[in-house]
């Protein structure tokens, strides 16, 4: 991939958002051309159904890029003084004057405000690191102490329409081997114990009994349910429209009818600063469009003399070193087709149970998809470096990591889902608090699960090491 | 202060009379879910027949007892016979059931009035007590739906009352549940039937390797009992046992609550202690606990206004006062919300559930006409009271279609398809049973599923294994729900198996139980819409999966 050529279809990516709002303002203009408010709110008049076209999907992720970049203000229903930061929703106990507030949110104007870098829907600095709390009790914070919050850093979101494909069929091969353990026992009349694997992804093992009933003890790095959450640092999100549900509230006080709406709540201004259906369906459904057909990172090699064998011999010894037992390379993926609402997501969050048709994003209509690789099956090999499971990350020695105090949605303080690599070159500084400067540094941060990769690599000549380096920064995003 | 209260009651009545609900002021935006009735199809053909004897019971038991944990039935009906039915529904699939053969004799099956499951001698099989007019029943459960008479096996006697309720309860350190029997009128009495209440019986198994009644206590006065619960209300974890008793026949009665006293016969609460004076016609007890604050609500069913009673300020560990709160909450169902009859209304089998998963407690109620009594009204439609949001009951019955020309009794709340969404069975007088099956929120492109769930059960060991007198505790958020496990309660109708919670937009929840004997478990962490097992002293829950279609 040529990073001009990536350029220049970023520009015309703007220039068409850019258009599309200046059109969406036509009769904001007529009226009252310095409307402070969201015009491409409500833009998106119906749910999308079926398999949209490619002029229609265009259409769609510009008004999603339109509202991620949208800096909403008291007119859209910015703010939420009656409501917590909750994933339920969730009433505060006294109503809170500021629309902002930097610790137990909202804390951003837009989406883009954390997710920059190095463009729109990117991750971010430490200075956009968020507060993330339960928002059930002590729900309104003011101290970075992290028994009130564990801070995170700003994941980037490049890629992220594969990662939840990736998700939905490991989730659907793992309720699968569930169901197969189920029937064997049945039959058999005995306990039968079986292991897990997705996309070659080792998750444990279960036992069926003849009753029908499971065992769970020996899951490892999934939920209960077998259903794979590929987002957050934790690894707790389903979804992407179940992650921008969360963080539209969260962020920034607008409120998603799917869930703070009437139907869950008994009023259609939950958050109780006078304004109503803040957020339809249809807007969230363009932002999930936006962000899941975001390219996937590329892999580059600067034009500097001897990176490229760097780079070389570093992809050997990061394999060698033991990193990619976690950290996978690629993959495989059956199917490009991105279906929104998707089939895992619950009450709460529409799912394709809770709608008359869902809408197919066609990945494969995407120029960047062109260069993904594939295997002699046809399957895309999806490079993310990751394996879309959670890990223990620390050990009595090594526990930079084990920073936080708090579990997360039922996950340990200690266990993250492994980072997925692909765009690391692009969204320094990294770790889970976006606390370590270095790749180095975070490297030698891990421990646990990954105390054995990161002892080889510490224990090889300082050229190997380096070498890994030069890999890992040619793993970047183009946008 | 007295003036207001004066003028306040006043009001309410006035309202009352005018038919002005409360919750008819407030708009309810949760989902109505839509129940479908489709007894025909599905395969159930039972109706409630007799005479006098049978204007009252009609009850039903939901169990399983072909271990696929799907909830089998047993319809009385009363001068016909009972009749069992296995459950063969697929999942979220239509309802289906078929009728087999218990094993039993016709005669035996006859003259049931209602039902209640339970496992009396700790084996894992549910075994049934039928209540019958004349001798009760106890049929032992055994392997792929045989039951067999076991009133000689646990000493039961059975007696030759017009038995009409129900409960169990296993008494701290006491290996058989403790069993009591309401009846109602006193046939063998002389002259008519007013003020011939019939005493009602306590059953206290002797200490042994095997349930044995032989001993009978007797709880006197009767006032004709038409629903006992044994419940603790009062946090103490030593239940009491509460009746309801009809007014229509009992001279100088009222509503009971029985102290149960370990090893010594149970006394009754006076109004000394706080007990006040009520009669009504006092058809079915539920229990819920709207604030989960351990100190359960309770709705009476009667002929007119239904009640709701909450523990009023006034009382204290020992003094049980009660306050009426049904009118505040728009759940008094006092007369038909359907079909234009503005006579009473007659209210029987009751029960506390969240039909549409929103978390908000809703409450169901049978109705129907005794047999012809022209004081009340005729058509008489079943009620779902829906729970709000603004914490008022909104009358949803017709929307959601069960305002049916029946003449409710008995019923069953159950999720008989394994969907997550509570079915609902009614045993009508003189028609055949009503089978709605729960499609979930009706929407123009068909129906939607309703909120999240989980279902839970519990085994909590060797004796008492379905935990009965447990109290499940789920937690989502700021909320937290209790549920009781309890035998006993309704008109005439018990069920067993797992115990449904609504979740809402929760996607997981965390659980905690107190066990009979009261000591609490740690949390057991679970996800939404799933079948949760809990067996005392593992570390995690299981999850429970039907047969895949």
């Amino acid at each position: 991939m040529n990073i001009a050529d990536a350029r220049e279809r970023r520009g015309r990516r703007l220039a068409g958002a850019m258009a599309l709002q200046l059109t969406l303002l036509v009769p904001a203009l007529a009226s009252e051309p310095w409307a402070e408010r969201t015009q491409a709110l409500g833009a998106t008049t119906e749910m999308p159904t079926g398999t949209l076209s490619p002029a229609a999907l265009d259409e769609l992720t510009r008004t999603g890029q339109a509202l991620f970049e949208a800096n909403f203000t008291t007119l859209d229903g910015v703010g939420r003084p009656e409501a917590t930061q909750a994933i339920d929703p969730t009433r505060r106990k006294h109503p809170r004057q500021q629309a902002f507030f930097r610790t137990a949110g909202p804390d951003a104007g837009s989406c883009a405000a954390c997710h920059n870098q190095p463009a729109s829907g990117g991750a971010g600095d430490f200075v956009a690191n968020v507060f993330a709390s339960e928002g059930f009790e002590s729900a309104d914070f003011d101290s970075l102490d992290p028994q009130f919050s564990s801070e995170r850093g700003t994941n980037h979101l490049f890629g992220a329409g594969l990662v939840e494909l990736l998700a939905r069929e490991m989730s659907r091969e793992l309720q699968s081997r569930r169901n197969e353990a189920l029937a064997k026992a049945r039959a058999s009349r005995e306990t039968v114990r079986l292991s897990l694997t997705a996309k070659g992804i080792d998750f444990g093992h279960i036992s069926a009994e003849p009753d029908g009933s499971v065992n769970l003890d020996e899951l490892d790095g999934v939920d209960t349910d077998l259903v794979i959450r590929p987002f957050t640092q934790k690894g707790v999100m389903t979804s992407l429209r179940q992650f921008t549900v969360n963080a539209l509230n969260h962020h920034h006080g607008m409120q998603a009818d799917e869930r703070f709406g009437a139907r869950w709540t008994g009023s259609d201004d939950f958050d109780g600063d006078g304004k109503t259906g803040e957020i339809t369906a249809a807007d969230v459904s363009a932002l999930v469009a936006w962000q899941a057909t975001l390219p996937a990172p590329a892999r580059v090699v600067p034009e500097i003399e001897g990176w490229a064998d760097a780079a070389a011999r570093g992809e050997a010894n990061f394999e060698q070193f033991g990193c990619t037992i976690c950290h996978r390379p690629a993959l495989p993926l059956e199917s490009l087709s991105f279906a929104d609402p998707g089939p895992y997501d619950l009450a709460g969050t529409l799912n394709d149970g809770q709608v008359a048709a869902r809408a197919i994003y066609d990945i494969a209509l995407l120029e960047w998809a062109d260069g993904l690789p594939r295997d002699a099956d046809g399957r895309v090999l999806v490079p993310l470096y990751g394996d879309l499971k959670r890990h223990v990350m620390t050990d009595s020695q090594i526990d930079a990591l084990g920073n936080e105090l708090l579990s997360q949605r039922f996950v340990d303080r200690n266990i993250f889902q492994t980072a997925e690599l692909w765009g690391v070159g692009s969204t320094q500084p990294y770790g889970h608090r976006n606390d370590f400067s270095s790749l180095d540094e975070i490297i030698l941060a891990h421990g646990g699960n990954a105390r054995q990769a990161r002892d080889a690599y510490e224990a090889a000549a300082k050229n190997d090491r380096s070498d890994v380096i030069a890999f890992l920064k040619t793993l970047v995003i183009v946008p | 202060m007295k003036r207001l209260h004066f003028l306040a009651a006043m009001a309410a009545i006035w309202l009352t009379a005018t038919g002005h609900d409360a919750a008819a002021q407030t708009a309810f935006t949760a989902d109505v879910p839509i129940l479908h009735e489709e007894a025909a199809s599905a395969g159930i053909d039972q109706s409630y027949t007799g005479g006098w004897e049978f204007f009252v019971g009609g009850g039903a038991a939901s169990f399983d007892c072909n271990g696929d944990r799907l909830p089998d039935l047993l319809i009385a009906g009363g001068s016909g016979p009972a009749k069992f039915y296995v459950n063969e529904s697929k999942t979220a699939g239509p309802l289906a059931f078929m009728p087999f053969d218990p094993g039993l004799q016709a005669a035996d099956l006859t003259g049931v009035l209602g039902a209640y499951p339970l496992d009396i001698d700790n084996d894992r099989h549910v075994d049934l007590v039928l209540l019958r007019l004349g001798r009760n029943l106890v049929l032992k459960g055994g392997a792929d739906c045989q039951f067999e008479k076991a009133n000689r096996s646990f000493a039961i006697d059975g007696g030759r009352a017009w038995s009409t309720a129900m409960s169990a309860i296993w008494e701290k350190g006491k290996k058989f549940p403790t069993i009591a029997i309401g009846n109602y009128v006193d046939r063998s009495a002389p002259g008519t039937p007013f003020g011939t209440c019939e005493p009602n019986q306590l059953l206290r198994s002797r200490p042994g390797e095997a349930p044995d009644y032989s001993d009978v206590l007797t709880l006197e006065p009767g006032h004709c009992a038409l629903s006992v619960l044994f419940t603790d209300w009062n946090r103490t974890g030593q239940p009491d046992l509460r009746i309801t008793n009809d007014r229509q026949y009992y001279r100088g009665g009222e509503e009971q609550l029985w102290k149960m006293i370990e090893g010594r016969p149970p006394r009754l609460y006076s109004s000394s202690q706080g007990w006040q004076r009520l009669t009504i016609w006092g058809m079915g007890i539920a229990e819920t606990d709207f604030d989960a604050d351990g100190l359960p609500e309770y709705a009476l069913t009667s002929m007119g206004d239904t009640k709701l009673q909450k523990l009023d300020q006034e009382a204290g560990e020992d003094r049980p006062t009660y306050r009426d709160i049904a009118f505040e909450r728009g759940a008094t169902a006092h007369r038909p919300y359907a079909g234009g009859d503005s006579k009473p209304s007659t209210g029987w089998h009751s029960k506390f559930a969240d039909i549409n998963n929103d978390t908000r407690t809703d409450l169901f109620i049978a109705k129907g006409n005794v047999q012809a009594m022209p004081d009340f009204a005729s058509f008489d439609p079943d009620n779902l009271l829906l729970g709000g949001f603004d914490e008022m009951f909104h009358e949803k019955g017709m929307e959601a279609g069960i305002a049916l020309d029946t003449r409710g009794r008995g019923a069953i709340i159950e999720d008989f398809n394994m969907d997550g969404m509570l079915d609902l069975l009614v045993v009508n007088r003189e028609h055949p049973a009503s089978l709605f099956r729960n499609l979930g929120a009706a929407t123009d492109w068909g129906h939607r599923p309703l909120g999240n769930w989980v279902k839970i059960e519990l085994d909590n060991g060797k004796i008492n294994p379905s935990a009965v007198g447990a109290l499940i505790s789920v937690r989502t958020g700021t909320r937290t729900q209790t549920r009781r496990i309890q035998v006993g309660g309704g008109h005439a109708s018990g069920q067993a198996g797992f115990t449904h919670v609504g979740l809402g937009v929760s996607e997981r929840a965390t659980i905690r139980v107190q066990w009979p004997d009261g000591e609490w478990s740690h949390p057991y962490r679970v996800f939404a819409n799933q079948h949760v097992r809990i067996i005392r002293g593992e570390a995690n829950a299981r999850y429970w999966y039907p047969v895949a279609q």
